[in-house]
């Protein structure tokens, strides 16, 4: 009885495989190391979970190009008024969610008002900061009223996913069951093992999506994806880092696509205690790092040495040559420590997050401010502990990594105001906080860069964050996958267009 | 019998509450707390939203309360739901049991049915040229780390056969082929280690019976070679090699962790270390549960065992 069963079980799902080969597109096969820790849009915030979400199963209002450009997305166009605090959206006609139902204006402010809500508590809350109130005009155009302007706010919406309006008390629906408007939709998730999305048929961009689905394998182990990419059983392996990279370049049937990375990897240096508490120890260290001396040794030479915005934001950030502490001088940097008056060698510990690549980058920074009047220990870190030292500012530094956005204010504002939600350095500048504040509710682009340049030019040499890298982001894919792009900011929105 | 399978139920009952304790404190304990965890180094959020998550998942109540609560519902069956995902624990412990039971099953069965042929011959041959090279092959079985041979494999599976799908998983009943295939690696990774370790057992066994005087009886009155090998002593070397075979079927059961990693199988290893790393509560603690349950109940089995081959010991 069981065998029948059992038989009869894996002769349909046979048939099923075999139909929806004949009938429909390849799935992609896509190995990634981490699985999602869950799907709701409004919830997660890592890497591995924004991957599979991201543009695939969930769209925003406005969303980001592979340039970081702003591009219409659920929303065909908007107007903002000329005090800047009333946008009004005009949503894309026709789009359906995976549920069959229409994506209309009331489900637009129903997302507004769940990422908002104290009961679902979603940590995307700060990007809508800005927003008092948002409503319904009628069924195509959505209204969001400011509290003062805000210029990253469209930059901010591409992340803000539209949900179905039925979801705005729901709590775990959405964690296991994810309803967007994306190219693909949610079909199956096997966890440790793989997510499955299908293609969305009625997807509202005609001929779009040409893949047949996504399949995200969760594949842990670093030497198996690459084998599974060279030997064809995975088609790609997306945001990887240059050691990976390097190791399936130039593999038959194997290419490698690249782009500036919106991560950056930094020290973060704790202003409310000696000695980072001065800012002269603070620029010392800066004298006493040699930047490109950390891509070449830790990052296989794919990267830069960046500032405070990365280089990929370039309409924004300034040349790593305008700020004076980045030319290496150790010799400066001891006069620097002696003139803060601190005694030499400045011991501090230095709090790794645990990833090989920051590992090697502490590495290497350990050595160099070891030459420089510094007597650094490494504390490498187990994941949770990491985070709750940083969390509650506990550390002298810490080495890490981290996502970057595209608008300087969602970077800045958290990060270096006084009292910003990111900000656990305890760093506290008058002259920043108001060069911050007028900044983001400026609507005239060069009078913003004014602002942000004197940010940069300030951060740089003596701010709490030491930025030292930005890495070269890299996908490797079999060449057959076709107008698939990585992009700086690590999603995989461009999936969509490619072909299999 | 009857008493014997009460006792046992007993001692069961025992461990498992003393191990839930552990267990729950344990994981309490470490550093860095599953809100934070989830949220991730330099997520923008407010201690008020934080308090909010906490609250979400229940851990802002005091740790004897959550105790209670969940062992309440855990003696009604009930081990609630993931933290995250709101997946039931126990489902999400049932997708993750098979694979592990079939890798127990297939590397057991490799490893044990032929440590017993190997290890008689090893005995026989004792001190001649085959039994210094397997010997030797023994010791390196043991020696190799199987995360090191499962990669080798893959590598050179995918050199020989490149169509040969040997990542990941595919149930049994979807697939019962591709399940064998991506299978077939990884209990070759984990039988060799048990082979080696079994084969020198039987080996030490079974030279210990060959010595014994009723086997120079059995000899003397005319009985086959292979007869007074396979019958009258690896019958009396057979106890150490089942007390053996139950130990490592108990580690087993835990889930074969660096071999899932290596070959992406969604076993309970995988899912335990996983579970840790975010700090899942509920799934941790039940699954630690149900691999102790496991690994109880395969040593009784064994002691059942016993029974069967040992006459002695009935009495």
């Amino acid at each position: 009885m069981f065998f029948r069963s059992a038989l009869r079980t894996s002769l349909s799902a046979g048939l099923m495989v075999a139909a929806m080969a004949s009938a429909s597109a390849q799935v992609l096969e896509i190995a990634t190391d981490n699985g999602p820790t869950g799907l709701d849009p409004h919830l997660i915030t890592a890497f591995p979970s924004f991957m599979v979400v991201n543009g695939n199963i969930y769209e925003g209002l406005t969303s980001v190009d592979a340039d970081l450009k702003i591009n219409p997305g659920l929303a065909q166009s908007w107007n903002v008024s000329s005090d800047g605090k009333t946008y009004t959206f005009k949503l894309r006609p026709g789009v359906k969610f995976h549920d069959g139902s229409d994506m209309t204006a009331e489900d637009v402010v129903s997302s507004i008002k769940r990422v908002q809500s104290k009961e679902i508590a979603s940590p995307l809350a700060s990007r809508l900061s800005a927003v008092e109130s948002a409503s319904a005009v009628d069924p195509q155009t959505v209204e969001l009223k400011l509290k003062e302007p805000s210029a990253a706010l469209l930059s901010s919406l591409a992340t803000i996913a539209i949900v179905p309006s039925e979801m705005e008390a729901n709590k775990d629906a959405l964690q296991k069951t994810p309803v967007g408007t994306g190219p693909f939709k949610f079909q199956e998730w096997q966890p440790n093992g793989y997510i499955l999305l299908t293609k969305n048929e009625n997807y509202w961009e005609q001929g779009l999506p040409k893949l047949g689905g996504l399949k995200f394998n969760i594949v842990p182990e670093t030497a198996t994806r690459q084998v599974g990419l060279v030997n064809g059983q995975y088609a790609l392996l997306p945001n990887i880092d240059a050691a990976t990279a390097l190791q399936v370049k130039g593999k038959p049937n194997v290419k490698i696509d690249e782009t500036m990375d919106l991560a950056y990897t930094l020290i973060g240096m704790n202003v409310s205690k000696p000695p980072f508490d001065n800012p002269k120890v603070r620029e010392a260290l800066n004298y006493a790092l040699n930047r490109q001396e950390i891509v070449d040794a830790a990052l296989f030479g794919a990267g830069v040495p960046g500032g405070p915005l990365s280089p990929a934001l370039k309409s924004w950030a300034l040349d790593v040559k305008e700020f004076p502490c980045y030319t290496h001088d150790p010799a400066k940097a001891q006069a620097l420590l002696k003139e803060a008056g601190v005694s030499t060698p400045v011991a501090v510990t230095l709090k790794v997050l645990p990833r090989q690549d920051i590992k090697d980058i502490a590495q290497v920074v350990q050595e160099q401010l070891n030459n420089a009047g510094f007597k650094v220990e490494l504390v490498n870190q187990e994941q949770g502990q990491f985070i709750q030292d940083w969390r509650n500012s506990n550390f002298d530094m810490f080495a890490s990594i981290n996502a970057g956005q595209p608008d300087p204010d969602e970077y800045f504002y958290r990060t270096f105001r006084t009292g910003g939600s990111t900000n656990v350095f305890k760093y506290s500048d008058a002259e920043v906080d108001q060069l911050l504040d007028r900044a983001r509710t400026l609507q005239d682009q060069s009078a913003r860069k004014a602002d942000y340049d004197k940010v940069q030019r300030k951060l740089a040499c003596s701010g709490p964050v030491a930025h030292l890298t930005y890495g070269t982001l890299f996908s490797a894919m079999r060449d057959k996958l076709q107008g698939y792009e990585v992009m700086p900011n690590r999603s995989l929105s461009t999936l969509r267009d490619a072909t299999y | 019998m009857s008493r014997v399978l009460l006792a046992r139920l007993i001692d069961l009952a025992i461990v498992l509450f003393g191990v839930s304790i552990i267990v729950f404190l344990m994981i309490r304990l470490i550093p860095g707390d599953a809100v934070a965890i989830m949220l991730g180094a330099n997520t923008e959020i407010t201690p008020e939203r934080m308090a909010e998550l906490n609250r979400r998942v229940g851990l802002d109540r005091p740790i004897v309360e959550q105790y209670l609560i969940w062992a309440g519902s855990a003696l009604q069956g009930d081990f609630g739901t993931s933290l995250w995902t709101g997946r039931p624990v126990a489902e999400e412990i049932l997708i993750h049991l098979w694979p592990t039971l079939e890798l127990t099953f297939l590397s057991l069965l490799i490893g044990a049915v032929l440590a017993v042929p190997v290890g008689c011959l090893m005995a026989q041959t004792r001190g001649g040229a085959a039994d210094v090279v397997m010997r030797v092959t023994a010791i390196a079985g043991l020696t190799i780390p199987s995360f090191w041979l499962g990669i080798v494999m893959i590598l050179l599976l995918s050199m020989l056969a490149p169509g040969f799908a040997s990542l990941g998983y595919v149930p049994f009943s979807e697939d019962p082929l591709g399940n064998l295939q991506r299978m077939l690696l990884p209990s070759i990774a984990l039988a060799l280690p048990i082979l080696a370790n079994l084969s020198r057992l039987v080996r030490s066994a079974m030279l210990d019976a060959l010595g014994q005087d009723y086997i120079r009886t059995a000899r003397a009155k005319g009985v086959p070679e292979r007869r007074v090998v396979y019958k009258h002593a690896l019958r009396n070397a057979l106890i150490p090699f089942l007390t053996s075979v139950g130990i490592m079927t108990g580690y087993l059961l835990g889930g074969a962790i660096v071999v899932e990693q290596v070959f992406a199988i969604p076993g309970l290893g995988r899912l335990i270390l996983g579970a840790i790393a975010e700090r899942n509560y509920p799934l941790i603690q039940a699954t630690i549960l149900v691999v102790t349950a496991g690994f109880v109940l395969v040593n009784f089995l064994v002691d059942m065992l016993y029974v069967v081959v040992d006459p002695r010991v009935r009495a």
